[in-house]
């Protein structure tokens, strides 16, 4: 018999008595401030109550007392390991309702950002995933560590074109705000060579790995079925069999200029989606070589420069913008009235929808494999709690 | 020099050399990690970082040493000394040159096993004592992966004793004059390997130190010690793992044998030995870990039938070239 | 949307097993485990990355977003803030407060206070300065141990500008990246010391 409320799935089993574990907002395996009160059987887990909003920091209503110009600086803190795609999406929403127009090598400049996150993004993940399942003190570490040594290298790139290294405030409504400064280019290429053989070296040493597969093979299961009921996105779905990728559904700034793979497997466990971000990484380094190959000349944004900070209005209107982040569907849904702050703003964040998937997928496995199954939804806390 | 003064000397000796090694094979390890990670290991603390684990051993000294009040505290006093006392023992038997050890006893590997497994003693009371859910659950986890990959550590290092045909450790070390152990076709770098992988399951090293598992069992059974306390047993896991690493050298890499004159020996066993240190921090730093499950049925649904399987075949082979066989 | 032709959806499984070798259960679960031992001894004969800070700093960009500062005009000498308090406004955390002084011939800031505890090194306020007068410096080095040394008056605001080296974002040169098609020049003219390598702007 099983019990399904709102909250807790429960697995019957018949084991003896009931313990409640509390994985606090504060663990080792830190993915931000993250509570799980699991209710155990010895060592296997039979109900996962997840408890968020240890990191709310009121953004929406942050977003209604800032001005259009003013905001993105701030959007980078919502997804704050993937600052860039967050600032995109609220751009987009602004730009949809305020029918602006992007030029393209403004829109060339935003993929290339984009992507090059994705990519930093992706190498945070890899490394806190493996460190969680191997150990501060043990390869977990090393791997972490790889990983840390590539993601500095493309946040050197965004320091020398931005000044920044996390928090960027590159978009701004009507394009970037940046242009390329001179040498970024042969840089931006070397870097991209030496971060394709590096995920080659990552991959020897994961990919046939006995310890690294005994740990993810059959952890964490998302059916098909469950993938498309749940409202989860990005690797995960891709992870369980289903093709859908916003830069090929519903593509948006200039994707469609761009030949890359969309990664789709089906077992849809820790390991397939493992797989899909390895794949991830390599398409989109693709992509920003496309990009650096095919940048056309042209002003960086449809909108100049900021002179003042109301300087930009939005008409009345409204308009959800969705753009594909690395751990999903990123949207941000804007009410504009015509004056230089929205009237309302929400933020659809990845992690938060795809958060809903544990208390469904985590039932049934034992206590070490809690810490895989988090760390292969890679939630950012600052996205779920905004 | 009158036998009762050598009896005293002798061990008082080894046992500072032990502590001296250990607390330098602990910055050694920091280091060889750190390289293997693009960083650089302690490096501010004395020249290159030298004068660490001296400072780390002040620190230890220095701390407020807590009690939990619901301890057990006879046991939690305890545990530590009896989790150190055996891993000192191991140094016992073995010999660091031809006639110069502490006691070189003609059952000295047999001695060394029975030794090490009273450790699991005072892992188990430590614990205990700690009256801590999270420390009796690793201390639990513990005893079980110990005492499954005790057998095929055991029977791993019985390869050499067959192949040498004494117990006593001068002479498995006096037998590899001619071709090291390891070198032995087949046998020898079979038994190698399961050692290496016993040693390094035995001593809770990654990828089997679930039981230290940060995210879950911060310090498994340890969790509760500070201060000297924690300083002992982290002493008798290094020495554990020293001592391990001398009697692998000592049974598989030819102990003292290597060029050079005969007063080098000793310095031949101690290079060794930390090449076979440094072969389990490889492996420790290289890899994720694995569930207590599986760890489990690593050990006795592999590990434990293949070595015996090795056991057997190395005998066979043994009485085979015993009645002139080519 | 023109969708390209290629194969667009791509099996990872299929991907993988393309990249694997082949070999028998146990002989690729050996080479596995030896191929990672075999990555960390590489690592091992690697230089390391670290950077020994605080006895070598590495190099910071041209354009680092480091502490902030006011300057003086280049050529007069004088103070080149006007007081127009447009930093103010468009600041996201509101860390800036300016008082203006009017005088016959120009404006000045009477006081101006930024409280570097809450900024959030955002550039908006050198992006949206007329006369180029607040800047950030290439450096960040303001660690103390009281707060109130983080709150920067006009004072020390000026002796930060003159104490650093200056990042070469400016307002106007930050604007001018971004004009309509006629105003877009090339960065390259702008980057002090380098030589103008990108064409120029097709649309004029």
């Amino acid at each position: 018999m099983t019990t399904a409320s709102p909250a807790r799935l429960e697995v019957d089993y018949a084991g003896s008595e009931r313990l409640t574990m509390n994985m606090g907002p504060q663990h080792p395996s830190a993915h931000g401030v993250f509570r799980a009160v699991l209710t155990l059987e010895g060592e296997t887990v039979v109900g996962v109550d997840a408890v968020i909003g240890y990191l709310h920091r009121c953004h929406e209503k942050l977003a209604e007392t800032l001005t259009y110009a003013q905001y993105p600086s701030i959007a980078s803190k919502t997804d704050y390991v993937a600052a860039m795609t967050s600032e995109f999406a609220y751009v987009r929403a602004a730009e949809t309702i305020g029918k602006i127009e992007v030029p393209k090598r403004a829109q060339y400049l935003r993929v290339m950002a984009a992507e090059l996150q994705r990519v930093a993004s992706h190498l945070l993940w890899l490394g806190t995933w493996c460190m969680d399942m191997g150990g501060a003190l043990g390869g977990g570490a090393t791997i972490f560590l790889y990983c840390i040594r590539e993601r500095e290298l493309i946040l050197d790139l965004f320091e020398s074109l931005v000044g920044a290294r996390l928090l960027y405030g590159f978009y701004q409504v009507g394009g970037v705000r940046y242009d390329l400064p001179a040498g970024w280019t042969a840089t931006c290429r070397e870097t991209v060579d030496l971060i394709d053989r590096r995920i080659g070296e990552y991959e020897s040493m994961l990919d046939d790995n006995p310890f690294f597969m005994a740990r993810c093979q059959g952890v964490g299961v998302i059916s098909r079925e469950l993938a498309e009921d749940v409202g989860i996105s990005g690797p995960l779905l891709r992870g369980s069999g289903v093709a859908w990728d916003l830069r090929r559904a519903d593509p948006y700034s200039s994707y469609e200029d761009f030949q890359f793979l969309v990664p789709v497997e089906s077992s849809g466990d820790c390991f397939a989606r493992y797989g899909v971000r390895m794949v991830e990484f390599r398409e989109s380094l693709k992509i920003v070589r496309q990009v650096l190959d095919g940048l056309p000349e042209g002003p960086v944004s449809s909108r100049p420069g900021l002179k003042s900070v109301a300087q930009t209005r939005i008409p009345k209107g409204e308009a959800y913008a969705r753009i594909e982040g690395p751990r999903g569907e990123v949207g941000c849904y804007l009410t504009a009235d015509g004056s230089a702050k929205p009237y309302r703003m929400k933020w659809r964040g990845a992690s938060f929808s795809n958060l809903s998937v544990l208390p469904h997928i985590i039932p049934g496995h034992k206590v070490a494999d809690v810490v895989a199954i988090m760390g292969s939804v890679d939630p950012v806390f600052g996205e779920v709690d905004r | 020099m009158p036998e009762s003064l050598t009896l005293l000397i002798a061990p008082f000796v080894v046992l500072n050399a032990v502590i001296g090694i250990v607390t330098y094979v602990t910055l050694l390890e920091r280091k060889f990690a750190a390289r293997m990670q693009s960083r650089i290991g302690p490096y501010r603390v004395g020249p290159h970082g030298l004068l660490q684990p001296i400072a780390d051993a002040l620190k230890l000294m220095m701390k407020e040493d807590i009690v939990p009040a619901a301890a057990d505290r006879p046991v939690y006093n305890l545990a530590p000394i009896v989790f150190l006392l055996p891993c000192m023992f191991i140094f016992a038997t073995i010999p660091f040159a031809p006639g110069l050890g502490v006691a070189d006893l003609n059952i000295g590997i047999l001695f060394f096993f029975a030794i090490s497994g009273m450790e699991i003693v005072g892992l188990f009371m430590a614990g205990w004592g700690s009256n801590n859910k999270y420390a009796l659950l690793s201390a639990m986890r513990a005893v079980n992966q110990v005492i499954s990959y005790d057998l095929p550590f055991i029977f791993a290092a019985l390869t050499p004793v067959l192949l040498a045909g004494s117990l006593r450790l001068s002479d498995i070390a006096a037998a590899q004059d001619g071709l090291w152990f390891v070198f032995y076709p087949v046998i020898g770098q079979l038994a190698f390997i399961a050692f290496v992988l016993s040693t390094v399951a035995a001593e809770n090293r990654a990828p089997f130190d679930i039981l230290e598992a940060e995210s879950e069992l911060v310090a498994g059974f340890r969790v509760e010690y500070s201060g000297m306390k924690f300083a002992l047993i982290q002493l008798g896991e290094y020495a554990h793992i020293l001592g391990s690493s001398f009697l692998g050298a000592l049974l598989f890499l030819g102990a003292w044998s290597g060029p050079g004159p005969e007063w080098l020996g000793p310095g031949w066993f101690l290079l060794k030995a930390m090449f076979m240190f440094l072969l389990v921090t490889w492996i420790r730093w290289s890899f994720v870990r694995i569930r207590v499950d599986q760890i489990l049925a690593l050990s006795w649904k592999a590990l434990l039938p293949a070595t015996l399987l090795l056991l057997l075949a190395t005998a066979v082979v043994v009485v085979w070239r015993a009645n002139g066989g080519a | 949307m023109a969708a390209p032709e290629v194969q667009t959806v791509a099996d990872v499984r299929a991907l993988r097993d393309a990249r694997r070798t082949e070999g028998t259960e146990v002989s690729v679960i050996v080479r596995a485990v030896l191929g990672a031992m075999r990555m960390t001894l590489r690592n091992l004969f690697r230089k390391p990355v670290t950077v020994h800070y605080p006895d070598k700093t590495r190099v910071y960009p041209d354009r680092y977003r480091g502490l902030l500062a006011l300057v003086y005009e280049k050529d007069t000498g004088e103070e080149a803030c006007i007081g127009c308090r447009l930093c103010e406004y468009v600041c996201p955390p509101a860390v800036i407060k300016v008082e203006m002084l009017k005088t016959e011939k120009r404006n000045y800031a009477k006081t101006f206070t930024l409280e570097l505890y809450a900024c959030e090194f955002c550039e908006l306020c050198v992006q949206v300065c007329p006369t180029d007068a607040i800047v950030m410096m290439k450096s960040f080095d303001l660690a103390t141990a009281d707060r109130r040394e983080l709150l920067l008056d006009k004072d020390r605001l000026h002796a930060i500008g003159l104490q650093h080296e200056r990042s070469w974002a400016t307002g106007n040169r930050l604007r001018d990246m971004q004009g309509p098609p006629k105003q877009a020049r090339t960065v390259a003219e702008h980057t002090p010391g380098a030589a103008p390598a990108a064409k120029e702007s097709s649309e004029a």
